[in-house]
């Protein structure tokens, strides 16, 4: 039985070793190849980039800025969904609200995020509060996502599923409790997925251009780096920023989207 | 018809009342508005006796399933008088509407806990009837493991759960065999013989309507009315191969295929 399952992670795990494996060989052949910056810095490889992250870890710098990073995008998160899940409910629910912002929230999921950034630096940061203007920027990146899953899943409910509620004398809290909570929750995990991949980017475009008084985050790292024209420590964010992000994904939302999804027969066994 | 109905005293409404489970009165329902609308249901006019059972015969589309949502209030009518007593009629819909996301007996529960009833009492109920449709073993299966007359057998034991005093049903039976079908008749007529309630029965299949019914109702076809009545006075119990039930579900068959046929020019 356990070595069954352990089989089955292998076989599941082995595609993802494979691909890695292929990314870190063409990366090396860049370096072997002799690929480097018109200013003559050469590229730096897969082992000078786990070497700086292992220097950066070693001086105190890396985990510190994965903290505040990490503290930063949870709290931003947080936000949006606390005001996605509640604009979602209302555009969802308000015909008046609906004709009125309903395509506005199409238009902010498409537009990217780090377009806010200029302006929070202008009135946030100007103002001492850098952190605020971060959270302004994932909250401005990740709210419309949450929004569209809420709306988009409440329109896709079957109306037999309405029929039902009420032909069962369901009304109210109770017709929310029963019915339409458990209808909506695959498409609002989809739109929560959606929106950490838009809060993660978002903070490092705001970490990279704000940076902040309060912290230095992997952004600021990254920004560091190249003010010093240190690429392997470059390289070393990027890494940091790409592991947490495929992390937080294939720990939190995709298993929760996989389970919700297989217990209702949606997903090819 | 419908002024007559309005105008009589209401003590006699009331008294009425009592014994008409379902009063259609005059009722017409058209779908969409202009040239594109469609005109399910014109003018039908029934009483349903206090627990009868009536079965509803008719060619596809002719507008059954129209009025059992208007009868469930699922749904309004054109024009026309609906009255029924029972506040939430149990249904039971041509296509299952299980909840893909609960258990088979948290499907069956679920007219029980919204009713909020005692947790020892649900689990004695819902045994019974998962029992009685044959799914003790898949009460924790989900829909989506069941086969298609399973599930229709788990919407019957949600609509049973329901305990109302007026069931409609429809096509309840169409996706099962034979034998189990033939044990869920004997079932369904126990069940409505035991509490009494009333039951409003869609199907295609004649012998069944014949097998089941006090009434026999034909519709006729675009636009849909009340065509002609049988009154079923066969004792009970009835099999489906007796030659009583047999002899009516002929004749009631030949006024079909005129019926459908017609209804293809
Ligand atoms: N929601 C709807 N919008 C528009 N037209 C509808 C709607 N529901 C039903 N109709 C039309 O009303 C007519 C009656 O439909 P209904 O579903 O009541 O037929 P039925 O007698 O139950 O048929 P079947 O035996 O095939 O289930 C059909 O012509 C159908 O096209
Ligand atoms: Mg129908």
């Amino acid at each position: 039985m356990t070595t069954a399952r352990l089989a089955r992670a292998g076989r599941a795990l082995l595609p993802r070793v494979l691909a890695i494996a292929l990314l870190t060989g063409a990366w090396q052949l860049l370096v072997v190849i002799g690929v480097q910056s018109p200013t003559g810095v050469p590229l730096p490889g897969p082992g000078d980039a786990v070497g700086a992250m292992a220097d950066l870890t070693r001086q105190g710098l890396l985990l510190p800025a994965l903290l505040n990073t990490i503290t930063r995008a949870a709290t931003g998160y947080a936000l949006a969904l606390v005001i996605g899940t509640i604009i979602g409910a209302a555009v969802a629910r308000v015909p008046l609200l609906r004709s009125a912002v309903g395509s506005l929230l199409a238009g902010l999921q498409a537009l990217p995020s780090v377009v806010w950034v200029p302006i929070a630096a202008l009135f946030l940061v100007a103002g001492g509060h850098d952190e605020n203007a971060m959270y302004f920027v994932v909250v401005m990146g990740a709210f419309p996502s949450i929004a569209m899953g809420v709306m988009s899943s409440y329109d896709n409910i079957p109306p037999l599923t309405f029929r039902l509620a009420r032909s069962l004398g369901a009304k109210g809290p109770q017709l929310y409790r029963h019915f339409i909570f458990s209808a909506l929750l695959p498409g609002y995990v989809a739109g929560m997925k959606q929106a950490w991949a838009f809060s993660w980017r978002s903070l490092m475009a705001a970490e990279l251009i704000i940076g902040s008084l309060a912290g230095a985050g992997l952004g600021t790292l990254l920004d560091n780096g190249r003010a010093l024209l240190d690429l392997p420590e470059m390289f070393a964010a990027v890494l940091t920023i790409l592991i947490v992000g495929i992390a937080v994904d294939d720990v939190i939302f995709s298993p929760v989207e996989r389970a919700l999804l297989r217990r209702r027969g949606l997903l090819a066994a | 018809m419908n002024l007559a109905l309005r105008a009589r005293p209401r003590l006699l409404v009331a008294e009425e009342a009592d014994e008409v489970a379902v009063r259609l009165a005059g009722v017409t329902k058209v779908y969409g508005k202009g040239r594109g609308s469609v005109t399910a249901l014109d003018d039908v006019s029934l009483d349903v006796g206090k627990g009868e059972f009536v079965c509803i015969l008719g060619a596809s589309g002719c507008g059954k399933s129209t009025l059992l949502s208007l009868i469930a209030g699922l749904d309004r009518a054109t024009a026309g008088r609906i009255d029924t007593p029972v506040a939430h009629p149990a249904v039971m819909f041509q296509e299952p509407g299980l909840l893909p996301w609960l258990t088979v007996r948290r499907n069956v529960e679920l007219p029980l806990r919204l009713r909020h009833s005692a947790d020892g009492e649900r689990r004695v109920i819902v045994n019974r009837l998962l029992a009685m449709v044959k799914l003790i073993d898949f009460a924790d299966s989900r829909p989506h493991e069941l086969s298609g007359g399973m599930r229709q057998r788990a919407a019957l034991a949600r609509a049973l759960a329901q305990d109302s005093q007026l069931l409609l049903m429809d096509e309840p039976f169409a996706a099962l065999d034979a034998i189990t079908r033939d044990s869920l008749h004997d079932d369904l007529t126990r069940i409505w013989g035991d509490c009494g309630n009333t039951i409003i029965f869609v199907t295609h299949n004649v012998r069944e309507a014949v097998r089941l019914a006090d009434r026999v109702v034909l519709m006729t076809s675009r636009p849909g009315r009340v065509g002609r009545i049988w009154d079923v006075d066969i004792p009970r119990p009835r099999t489906l191969d007796s030659a009583d039930v047999a002899a009516l579900a002929t004749e009631i068959t030949a006024t079909l295929r005129l019926e459908v046929s017609s209804d293809d020019r």
